[in-house]
Order: structure tokens, then C-alpha cells, then sequence
């Protein structure tokens, strides 16, 4: 780099420090455009594009930011479309088929979402995440029977999917089945306790339903147990899943460290990808009570001031939780009150960074 | 509360706090940047509701305290009897520093709560 280059940069890297504090202090629209254009001025699109949807996230009603979030989200899409349909025809796995069709989906590409969905049933038919996207889609054209089917197959799969469970109560209602729906959503608020959106619509349903409107969770989800981890879907093809043998290994690493009793990693549907826990937890449940923490958490993130969600440190009398996003997947990691923290971070990070690079 | 919150504000890093109640209902708060109290203290309760369920059905006892890192900020969200703590912090701040005088604000919150 020359000595203009080098100025250049200097100016650049010194315009985001002062933004960024800017932004600290009183943050406005104005000044989420200005830093996402000073990163793409350096060459960090990335980083630009998380700081317009921080911006848009917080001032929702700003229409440049919108704009310029939507166009940085269209460019994303397809950059991640190209990575994944190269990684599916290398090393396929579930979460691949699902996240490519989500990609299609937002770009309203419905035929292609339907056909990407039927291949990934096909290749993997015990993966939920696939079938409730289908359900979303089948949602979306208001064909309800076609959309039940769909996420009463996701949830036979998974019986805590939040998601799954919603959609499928809430098709349950427009097919006039309050009972059903009341049932599901009491499936869960076994995981998910105190979760308004879902009183309110067990309040509905109830209503309907012409039964007592009181809303005890169910002490257990009635679909049977799914088996969820993406080694046992794909034990036909063990060549084809070295880093899925690659995240369980790391899951299984970090039950070495003293203090750690066990450790899951989940994907973005809440779906358990590997697993390495005390006997007396079930997987599936634990899954659903990370994946409901980090969701009502991200989800509220800029409204607690803190930016995009990064990761979490729950404490309890008897022990804590560490919960860090990784490649678009949630690992959480319980460990007792005595826990070396530095070492317990220093392998989260590892995890983290063979993750990222596999 | 605002005495306690105040003297909380002035360690090193601290970019300003608050005290709820566990319906999310703002008690005092004091912030040195732009912050939605109202918005903080109702999301607080969401996350609360989440953390008393998982944390009961793992076996990991009663919720003391949630630590947040975020891409601009830290937040730690304290259990302090009948209300919360919420602290923002910012992102590089040494905990190891701050634990104390944040733990004593929480005795404070919890024994004013009391009354």
C-alpha cells in the first residue's frame, strides 16, 4: 500500500471512530448512513450491511435507511445463495436445503423455494426445518390443508419448535380447529412460560374452543421425541458430513473443560444440530429453551441498547449458561458456578473459529 | 434509587442504569446516552420470563444475573429481589473491575425494594 493508500485508509478508519461515538451518544438515522458508507468505503460490506440494519431496526420509519437496508439485504441474498448451492452439490446437509430455500422465499422466488424444499425432503426426509418452511410457503398462498400437513410433519419431528408450533395452531384456527390450536400452544408455553404473543392467541383459541380460558402449560409436549442431530440424518453419508462430525466433536471437546457439564448447538429453526448433555436432560427440550432465550433476546437487542445480539452469559444459584451465535447457529454451553471462565472462553472461541472456517 | 443508580454511573465504563420491577415497570433510571426506558423495562420482563423458565426446568436454580454483549454496548440484567438491576456497559469494560461495585448497587436495589 502506498503512502496515499495508507492516508486514505487513516482518514477512513478515523471517520468510523467517530461516528461510531457519535452514535453512542445520540444516535439518528443520518449517522447510520454515514457509517455504513464509511465501512463500504473500506471495503467491509458486511459490516456496513449490519450497521444499516441496526439502523433500521431502531428508526423504523426512516425510509432512506430502509431502502438502503433492503438493497444491502438483496445483495447478501445472493452472495449467500451462490455459497450455499456450491456447498449443498459438496458437502449437502439439511440446514443447507432449508436456509437456501428461506433465501428464495424473502426474494418472493416461490417455485424455486417449493422445488429447493421437495430436493431437500428427499435427501433428508427426518430434517423438520425443511417441511416448515414448505409450511410457511403453503401459509403465504392460504393453502391451509397443504400448509398442516407440512408442520404437523416439522413438528412430529420436532415437537419444541416454537415456530413450527405457532404456524401450525395458527393454520389449526383458520381451518376451525380451536381445540388443536389451544393444544399446541400450550405445547409451548412449556418451553417458552410467560410468552405474550402466545397467551394471547391461547386466549383466542380458547374462546373459540368454548373452554376455560386458563393457561397452565402442559408438563409435557405430546409429538414423539424427534432425532434431531444432523449426524444421525445423514448416517448414510458419512463422507458427505465432515464438519457436521466436525461440530459435534467440537461439541463434545467442550465438555472437557473442568466445570462444564454440557454443551448443544442449535440452528436457526431451534432445531438440535449436536448435542453433549447430562443424561437426565432431553436435547429437544434444551434446544427449544436456548433457541426461546436467544430469540426473545436478539430479537430485543437494539431496543436494550446493546446492538446486534453476540452472545449471553445467564447465571443461576446452581450454575451458568453461556450462549454465543456462531455461523448462523446458536451453541450453548452449561456450566456449574466454579467454572474457569477464561478457559471456558477460550474454548468457546476456538469452537467458534473452526466453526467460521469449516 | 436514583442516589444508588448515580453512584453506580460514575465507575468507569458504566454508561448508565436502571431499576424495574419484574412487570417491567421503570422505577428510576439514570442514562448518560439515549436510551428507551420504557421500551428496556418491558423487554426486560419478556427476558425474564424466558430465563425463570429455562433456568427452572435445567435444574440451575433461581436467575441472578444476565450478561448481554452486543455489537455497540453490554448489558447485565441482576436479579435484586422484588425488582432488576439493568446496567449498560460498554463492550471492552473489564468485568472483573466493575462485578463489585455493580453487586453492592444490586444489595442496595434489593434492600430499598423491601420498603
Amino acid at each position: 500500500m502506498g503512502l496515499l493508500g495508507f492516508l486514505s485508509q487513516w482518514r477512513t478508519n478515523a471517520k468510523i471512530g467517530s461516528l461510531e461515538k457519535a452514535l453512542q451518544g445520540r444516535p439518528t438515522p443520518q449517522l447510520y448512513l454515514q457509517l455504513a458508507d464509511a465501512h463500504k468505503e473500506a471495503g467491509n460490506s458486511s459490516k456496513a450491511a449490519q450497521v444499516l440494519k441496526l439502523g433500521a431496526a431502531r428508526f423504523p420509519s426512516a425510509p432512506e435507511i430502509i431502502r438502503r437496508q433492503a438493497e444491502a439485504e438483496k445483495i447478501e441474498r445472493e452472495a449467500e445463495k451462490k455459497r450455499l448451492i456450491e456447498k449443498i452439490q459438496s458437502h449437502p446437509n439439511p440446514i443447507l436445503y432449508a436456509r437456501l430455500a428461506e433465501l428464495y422465499k424473502a426474494d418472493n422466488e416461490i417455485d424455486k423455494t417449493i422445488d429447493i424444499c421437495q430436493k431437500g425432503v428427499k435427501a433428508f426426509p427426518k430434517y423438520g426445518g425443511t417441511y416448515l418452511v414448505l409450511g410457511q410457503i403453503y401459509v403465504e398462498k392460504k393453502q391451509w390443508q397443504q400448509a398442516s400437513g407440512e408442520l404437523e410433519k416439522s413438528v412430529e419431528l420436532d415437537k419444541y419448535n416454537y415456530l413450527a408450533l405457532k404456524l401450525l395452531a395458527q393454520v389449526y384456527m383458520e381451518l376451525g380447529r380451536p381445540a388443536d390450536a389451544a393444544q399446541r400452544l400450550e405445547d409451548i408455553l412449556y418451553f417458552a412460560p410467560g410468552d405474550e404473543a402466545i397467551l394471547e392467541l391461547l386466549k383466542k383459541a380458547k374462546e373459540q374452543a368454548g373452554q376455560p380460558v386458563e393457561t397452565k402449560p402442559r408438563e409435557e409436549a405430546r409429538a414423539s421425541k424427534g432425532n434431531t442431530r444432523i449426524l444421525k440424518l445423514a448416517e448414510k453419508k458419512p463422507a458427505q458430513n465432515q464438519r457436521d462430525k466436525a461440530l459435534n466433536d467440537g461439541v463434545v471437546s467442550l465438555r472437557q473443560v473442568p466445570g462444564v457439564t454440557g454443551a448443544i448447538l442449535v440452528d436457526q429453526y431451534g432445531l438440535v444440530v449436536a448435542a453433549d448433555l447430562d443424561s437426565s436432560l432431553d436435547e429437544g427440550l434444551a434446544g427449544a429453551l436456548i433457541t426461546n432465550i436467544y430469540r426473545t433476546t436478539s430479537a430485543n437487542s437494539v431496543k436494550l441498547n446493546v446492538g446486534a445480539f453476540e452472545e449471553g452469559l445467564v447465571e443461576g444459584d446452581n450454575g451458568n449458561i453461556h450462549i454465543v451465535q456462531v455461523d448462523e447457529m446458536i451453541l450453548a454451553v452449561f456450566a456449574k458456578a466454579d467454572v474457569k471462565m477464561g478457559m471456558l472462553e477460550k474454548s468457546i472461541r476456538d469452537f467458534a473459529g473452526a466453526v467460521v472456517q469449516s | 434509587m436514583r442516589e444508588i443508580l448515580g453512584k453506580l454511573n460514575k465507575v468507569n465504563g458504566i454508561r448508565g442504569s436502571m431499576v424495574v420491577n419484574r412487570d417491567g415497570i421503570v422505577v428510576a433510571s439514570d442514562f448518560s446516552v439515549d436510551a428507551d426506558e420504557a421500551g428496556m423495562g418491558a423487554v426486560t420482563s419478556s427476558i425474564l420470563a424466558a430465563l425463570d423458565g429455562a433456568l427452572k426446568r435445567i435444574n440451575m436454580g433461581k436467575f441472578t444475573r444476565f450478561i448481554i454483549t452486543g455489537s455497540e454496548n453490554k448489558i447485565a440484567v441482576i436479579s435484586a429481589g422484588q425488582a432488576v438491576l439493568l446496567v449498560l456497559l460498554q463492550t471492552d469494560v473489564n468485568m472483573g473491575l466493575v462485578n463489585v461495585e455493580i453487586k453492592e448497587a444490586a444489595e442496595a436495589v434489593r434492600a430499598n425494594s423491601k420498603m
